[in-house]
């Protein structure tokens, strides 16, 4: 007797939509037991916590930039190109889109305390609510239509991307220096100079932000507006992701450009051979996925932080490190745009589990309470993606008993 | 010779999605003998061997190595049974030497082989095998023919007592293949054995102690070379379609005035560092077939890639026929070419002609004269299943990815691809290399009669003098980076090009 393990020809049918599911639900209770097992959390409330999560209103907004960064990585992902920079290039949509939403669209009235209630309770005004240093109240006004004001954050903030993203495609491109490693740098140099940003230009003017490494609050009508008061997730996000998300699949399948990319992926000389220039296509895919994740700097600024807020350690983003779960996210579709959403919600719902599981562990006994939502999170994560990598092997090979003998 | 049998296959059955690759297949491998394997493409020829050496896991059927039954599920297990395969890709890691290459596979040396060793082994036994290999020399140097050789190197030196080659020999030099055959004469006599698998007949009528066919993934038969002449295999592999296969010269055409491609004073580098096409001048005109005869690696290659503007042009001019007028194109880049209208049929085809992944329409839309911006998929799958019906190409579906289609209907795809497109200009390197008579007799007619009909211009680069004969209408030879000689075809006397070839 003998296991046989070929490689199948063609994929196990399905395999795209049962291997994902069937991992999600054996890496949970793989999870579960290794919670129990270290931790003492009672498996029943991960179950009930997951449950909730899966359908909790909470999750919607990182399910809304999973999903778009999902969508990010996987154009260049296809193309073999490699982008692990998402996180850098959200941070300068953040930058670019406070720049324009606290500088450009808004200038700032410097009022005496005597004369404040005159511009609390007048439209278009945001008053800033701690005093300037001079013991002066400042006041936000708009300078333009809050809806061009949008306009201009969004496209600003995917120009930043994808010129933060340019930057490594050239070097990819021209120079064949390798993106994985120049993309991930350029993270850090994107931490660096948002922390920089916060303390010099884009500082606060009052007394509670300046030198305190915050910048002004987002003047309420430049903010997005919420799809309830249950979520975080706003009606631009959504609108956004929908939009990105037909644009790309249509590219992607519909367009020679969407298959030479794909193409590009599995071998670039034939691409050469008919006359296309790899090297555009190398840039280009960088370059549309930092447009696409400095966008998610716009929804993630005008949508949840309205504010920017120094990095304390490099470890803790104001990002929370999305750009790297998307990672996660594009892998976990097999690099198809079409599991990607689902993909997104999966994730999305994990890390929503984390949290909720963290503070209902915290009325259980003393020690569990001590793990935080993120450890839990990645251990929900990590035990699903194992499972993943594991169960994946039985899409592309088929296994066999056969007899041997004389 | 009626040694013992090595290797033994019974009933053996292999299913792809959409295609029977075999069915049903029995095989006698005697030890000491060289037996050929024929067949036309797609016959299953590769799925056959790929099987013995453990790439492909049969869904039924046994096979028996000196008796005994094996399982094989990767080459590993083939390889320690004393099997080794040569395919017609080669596989060696670019970035390594030879050296380094060969010991990878070799046991024998240990873990902590010395390369110093190694060489000196490569040396001696190299020079037994009749090849000339420098060992320090890194593999992505080595051309098609020397990486070639040094895979058949490989396979000897790991120990091989049954050695296959799919195709492997086919596109040597004659020379280096002389060489080979000796070798693998010796290499019989001392007790190992040899499946050679070729679509050229005579080949195996020269080499080969018998010669087995499959047709269509069945077992037709297996015959003595003593007794079989070669109207005997064509009618086992091709069956009544034999007849159509013809060597004779197809209608010459008369060329129009208009030059079409002009290539004046021509300098490129090879990989070295030394030129390789030497000063080459050349015109084809419209509705003319311009045939380059040359024995692999005098710089053919290297022109047909300047020509396409894969390669850098060090001097000299390249223009193409646009608008009436010759339009420079030299260090233009290749999408500058394609777009005035070229086809191109590259040497390596599965490396640079097709995408292995991808789909035969996707295949297709992939080239910006098919396909712009956004595809309209009806009209490529239109296209798709009329060259498919045209060339006859072996497929489930124009929805089926490449990697799963035989050697020779990947290369009917890329050929029917490029003359699809071709609107007046088609470059071509050994464009029937991987196809069986039939359907090389059948392209060759459709080059030829578009040529006749569409006026288009052909550059035809081939190491086969029977198909430079076949379809030029005007003959270069071409020798150490020069052309030596031009002759209209009809005048052309097969002795002076072969000699003019090797002078």
């Amino acid at each position: 007797m003998r296991l046989i393990v070929t490689k199948r020809v063609k994929p196990l049918k399905f395999g795209g939509i049962i291997i994902p599911f069937l991992s999600i639900v054996v890496g949970i209770f793989l999870a579960t037991i290794a919670l129990y097992g270290l931790a003492h959390v009672p498996p029943l409330l991960v179950y009930s916590a997951i449950g909730q999560s899966l359908i909790s209103p909470q999750m919607l907004q990182t399910f809304v930039m999973l999903t778009i960064l999902g969508v990010a990585l996987i154009i260049p992902f296809n193309a073999a190109v490699w982008n692990i920079g998402a996180e850098g290039q959200i941070i300068w949509g953040m930058i670019m889109s406070a720049f324009i939403g606290l500088t450009v669209a808004v200038r700032y009235i410097i009022v005496s305390p005597s004369d404040l209630p005159k511009y609390t309770n007048m439209p278009g005004m945001f008053v800033l609510p701690t005093p300037t240093v001079s013991g002066a109240y400042a006041v936000e006004a708009l300078t333009m239509n809050p809806g061009t004001a949008i306009c201009l954050m969004l496209i600003v903030a995917g120009i930043a991307g994808a010129v933060w993203a340019l930057i490594a495609g050239l070097m990819r491109a021209y120079l064949d220096i390798d993106e994985v490693a120049t993309t991930l740098i350029m993270n850090y140099i994107a931490y660096y100079a948002y922390n920089y940003i916060v303390y010099g230009p884009l500082q606060g003017i009052t007394i509670s932000t300046s030198g305190f490494g915050l910048s002004n609050a987002l003047h309420p009508a430049l903010r997005f507006s919420r799809i309830s008061t249950a979520t975080t997730a706003t009606w631009e996000g959504v609108a956004l992701m929908i939009a990105i998300f037909a644009i790309a699949w249509f590219v992607l399948r519909q367009t020679t450009f969407g298959l030479r990319l794909r193409i590009l992926g599995s071998n670039p000389q034939v691409l050469r051979a008919a006359g296309i220039n790899v090297r555009k296509y190398i840039v280009l895919a960088l370059t549309i996925s930092g447009a696409i994740a400095g966008l998610v700097g716009t929804i993630l600024f005008a949508g949840n932080l309205y504010q920017l807020i120094k990095i304390k350690t490099i470890t803790t983003p104001p990002t929370h490190n999305i750009g790297y779960t998307a990672i996660l996210v594009s892998w976990l579709s097999m690099l198809d745009i079409r599991g990607v959403p689902i993909a997104a919600y999966i994730v999305a719902s994990l890390f929503q589990a984390g949290i909720n599981l963290q503070s209902s562990l915290g009325g259980v006994s003393g020690g569990s309470a001590m793990i935080s939502s993120g450890a839990l999170t990645y251990v929900l994560i990590g035990f699903v993606l194992t499972t993943f990598t594991v169960l994946r092997v039985f899409a592309e090979y088929s296994i066999k008993v056969v007899r041997e003998g004389r | 010779m009626q040694g013992e049998v090595t290797v033994l296959v019974k009933d053996l059955v292999k299913r792809f999605p959409g295609v029977l690759a075999l069915d049903h297949v029995r095989f006698e491998l005697r030890k000491g003998e060289i037996h050929a394997l024929l067949g036309e493409n797609g016959a299953g020829k590769t799925t056959f061997v790929k099987i013995l050496y453990g790439v492909y896991v049969p869904d039924s059927g046994e096979i028996y190595i000196n008796g005994k039954r094996v399982i094989f599920t990767s080459p590993i297990d083939a390889i320690r049974h004393g099997i080794s395969l040569v395919s017609q890709i080669p596989q060696l890691i670019g970035s390594l030497t030879i050296s380094e290459n060969i010991i990878l596979g070799l046991e024998k040396f240990g873990m902590m082989a010395s390369i110093r060793k190694v060489e000196n082994y490569i040396r001696e036994e190299s020079e037994e095998v009749g090849i000339k290999v420098d060992p320090n020399t890194e593999v992505w140097k080595l051309s098609y023919t020397q990486k070639q050789l040094v895979e058949l190197l490989r396979a000897v030196m790991l120990g091989a007592k049954v050695l296959m080659l799919d195709e492997a020999i086919t596109f040597l030099p004659i020379r280096e293949k002389r060489k080979f055959y000796k070798f693998m004469r010796k290499f019989a006599s001392q007790g190992g054995s040899v499946i050679l698998i070729t679509h050229k007949i005579p080949e195996a009528l020269e080499v080969a102690d018998r010669i087995s066919v499959l047709r269509r993934g069945r077992y037709v038969g297996t015959v003595e070379t003593r007794t079989a002449s070669i109207d005997d295999v064509r009618k086992m592999m091709f069956g009544e379609r034999s007849a159509q296969i013809t060597y004779e010269r197809l209608p010459t055409s008369t060329p129009d005035e208009k030059v079409v491609l002009d290539v004046k004073d021509l300098w490129v580098m090879g990989d070295y560092g030394a030129f390789s096409v030497k000063g080459v001048k050349l015109q084809v005109r419209a509705g003319e077939v311009l045939g380059i005869a040359g024995v692999a690696g005098n710089g053919q290659l290297e022109l047909v890639q300047a020509i396409m503007g894969l390669r850098k042009v060090s001097k000299g001019r390249i223009a193409i026929l646009a608008n009436g007028d010759l339009k420079d194109v030299t260090n233009k880049g290749t999408g500058k070419v394609r777009s005035l209208g070229t086809g191109y049929i590259p040497d390596e085809p599965l490396k640079f002609g097709v995408s292995m992944e991808n789909n035969i329409e996707e295949n297709l839309a992939m080239l910006p004269a098919i396909a712009k911006g956004i595809i309209k998929w009806r009209q490529v799958r239109g296209l798709a299943n009329r060259l498919i019906n045209e060339f006859k190409v072996v497929t489930p579906s124009s929805k089926t990815p490449v990697k799963l289609l035989s050697g020779g209907n990947i290369m009917k795809v890329l050929v029917a691809r490029e003359l699809s497109i071709a609107k007046k200009l088609l470059v071509a390197y050994n464009p029937t290399r991987a196809l069986d008579e039939v359907t090389a007799v059948m392209v060759r007619k459709i080059i030829k009669e578009k040529v006749l009909k569409e006026r288009l211009a052909v550059l035809l680069v081939s190491e086969d003098l029977d198909e430079i004969f076949q379809v030029s209408d005007t003959i270069a030879v071409m020798n150490s980076g020069r052309i030596v000689k031009t002759f209209p075809a009809e005048k052309a006397e097969r002795e002076q090009v072969e000699k003019l070839m090797v002078m």
